[in-house]
């Protein structure tokens, strides 16, 4: 009952203060409440279009705006946070806030749901699909030509391909259907997790990376987080005795987590490590 | 008394139990290995592959296995004989879940990172907190129910500790390792490990192990052991310091394993003739088995993410210990 009340209370709040210009082209406020579509949003909005975006982009590990986003306000993506942002349009991510993005859109705040690609087409599908709701398609052609001209670079050819497998705290690897996965292909490299029958993003005991055979190691670049049992498999006395049997590449995560722009910067060190000597 | 088996046997066949234990759980892993080759390779001090997981993952996780389960074997049953109570286990009174807090805060403040024996450390004075705060809120021989109701007051605070000090970490995968810390696992350890748990396990045990007679003295009344010539006093700290010893590197190197200190020397109790000094070899040797067979479980079930090591142990540690307590409640 009180909660029925509450829903009413808002929808009223909503109806009479502010949603009415969501229908607007390009909307004046919007919210992001995903590391991923913090991003695109910082990227390709004007500066007075961003209201909030989520604490994750301003925590410099995992972000390449972090620098950027200093001065907008946080959100944690409580809809009671973004409510309080009065937004125009919320950006959310398919599997990330859902219990506020189902509340949100009770109340008739417009929430557009960006998805986790795992393809470069998927990429660009979803950089647009950010461009077009916050009013910047252009900006976004512009974002996706200049990608497209990046990953476009030659890539080695080399035979047998190298064999190489992702490495990330806790054992989690980058299986087939990944965007990972699409990227190491694309640079000329075999993924042997998906050889071991991963999902997307499935766990992989060390015992079993280490005895597939692999000749690249692709762990997250910066290793100096706060301790943690996850990270302890990253620094496993194995991996210093594997000496030269094994090589290993470091990409910090930030770089292909999510699908900006930075992918290509991730790509170029694929590239290169596919073309080095084993 | 039903007459028990012969004490010596016995130890002998429990110690094989857990050599045969020993080398399934490094014969069985996620990926096979020619283990013979591996250890020839080893052993002409050729780093192939084989040698390498050999030397580094398997065997540590065997050892570690050992190592922890007979720690906690050998700690339910001197708590067992101290408190005078069969449901005295490490876990059930929240002596593993004060280690495991005690890690916590040596681990996640970064402590551990520079100097590695902060985190037994911390296990160490974690559960010799918890042993010295049970015995005086519940030792001589108390009431059952004050002991359990002790331990789960100590258990619920430690494990709220736990999860707070970790969701006050900067430590974006906090939420998963509540469950390292609360449930254990043995998975991706390493020598290191080993190298720094093992003299602190060894000397735990030794202590304990020297109160083998004044706990048999000791099952006749404190009064009968002082007229015995045992120093109860010093028995009782030799114990309380051993079983921190014992218990807090373990827990700090694996997490906290439940149940292992209960099952285990419930079931040898009848065999070592209800001696509580008896038992406390047996117990460790059991514990070592029951530790091992569990890890080597949760690799073959084939469930991944793996389970955690303390799923498979209360999973046959909890109804054991209903059963305890039914059989507890006909006989009074």
């Amino acid at each position: 009952m009180a909660e029925r009340f509450l829903a009413f209370v808002l929808a009223a709040a909503c109806l009479g203060l502010w949603c009415g210009s969501a229908a607007a082209a390009a909307p004046a406020r919007v919210v992001s409440i995903n590391l991923c579509t913090d991003e695109l949003l910082v990227q390709l909005a004007d500066p007075a279009q961003v209201a909030s975006v989520s604490w994750l982009s301003a925590a410099s590990a995992g972000s390449n705006v972090a620098d950027r986003v200093m001065d907008v306000p946080q959100n944690h993506g409580f809809a009671e946070e973004v409510v309080a942002a009065r937004p125009d349009l919320v950006l959310a991510g398919r599997y990330t806030a859902r219990a506020a993005v189902s509340v949100l859109r009770r109340i008739g705040v417009p929430v557009v749901d960006a998805d986790a690609p795992g393809t470069l087409d998927q990429v660009k599908a979803e950089i647009r699909r950010v461009a077009d709701a916050i009013g910047h398609g252009d900006r976004g052609d512009a974002m996706i030509a200049e990608l497209e001209r990046r990953m476009s670079r030659p890539t080695p050819v080399r035979t047998p391909k190298l064999r190489a497998a992702v490495l990330r705290p806790n054992g989690f690897t980058a299986g087939p259907g990944s965007l990972s996965d699409e990227l190491m292909r694309r640079a000329g490299l075999v993924n042997v997790a998906a050889e071991l029958k991963l999902d997307t993003y499935g766990q992989l005991p060390l015992e079993t990376i280490i005895l597939a055979g692999v000749d690249l190691l692709i762990v997250d670049g910066d290793r100096a987080g706060p301790p943690a049992i996850a990270t302890e498999v990253l620094s496993h006395p194995i991996l210093a005795k594997l000496g030269d049997r094994v090589r290993v590449v470091k990409i910090p995560p930030r770089l292909w987590t999510c699908y900006g722009p930075s992918i290509a910067d991730a790509y170029d060190i694929l590239v290169d490590a596919a073309g080095s000597a084993p | 008394m039903s007459p028990s088996p012969p004490y010596a046997p016995l130890a002998g066949a429990l110690a094989a139990l857990v050599l045969v234990a020993f080398v399934a759980s490094v014969r069985i892993g996620y990926a096979t290995i020619d283990v013979g080759g591996a250890l020839a390779d080893l052993l002409a001090g050729r780093t192939s592959l084989g040698a390498l997981v050999l030397m580094e993952l398997r065997l540590p996780r065997a050892i570690i296995g050992a190592l922890v389960g007979f720690s906690l074997g050998l700690a339910g049953a001197a708590m067992q004989g101290l408190l005078r109570n069969p449901l005295a286990d490490a876990g059930v009174i929240g002596v593993s879940g004060a280690a495991a807090f005690g890690a916590v805060m040596a681990f996640y403040s970064g402590l551990s990172a520079s100097f590695g024996l902060a985190l037994p450390t911390g296990g160490i004075l974690g559960a010799g907190v918890a042993v010295a705060l049970l015995y005086a809120l519940a030792g001589r021989g108390s009431a059952t129910m004050t002991l359990i109701l002790a331990g789960v007051a100590i258990s619920s605070l430690a494990g709220a500790l736990t999860a707070l000090a970790l969701n006050l970490s900067p430590n974006p995968y906090a939420a998963t390792e509540v469950m390292f810390w609360l449930m254990g696992s043995l998975a991706d350890r390493s020598m290191t490990h080993v190298q720094f748990a093992a003299p602190l396990l060894i000397a735990g045990w030794l202590m304990i192990l020297v109160c083998g007679p004044a706990l048999d003295a000791l099952s006749l009344g404190e009064d009968t052991a002082t007229s015995l010539g045992f120093h109860m006093a010093r028995v009782r700290l030799l114990l309380i310091v051993g079983t921190a010893l014992a218990v807090g590197p373990a827990v700090a190197v694996t997490g906290a394993i439940g149940f292992v200190g209960l099952v285990v020397p419930h079931l040898l109790r009848p065999l070592v003739g209800g001696r509580p000094g008896r038992l406390l070899l047996v117990s460790g040797l059991g514990g070592a088995a029951l530790v091992l067979a569990a890890d080597i479980a949760v690799r073959v079930v084939g469930v991944r993410p793996e389970l955690k090591l303390g799923v498979v142990t209360a999973l046959i540690g909890a109804p054991f210990f209903l059963l305890l307590l039914w059989r507890l409640r006909r006989e009074a």
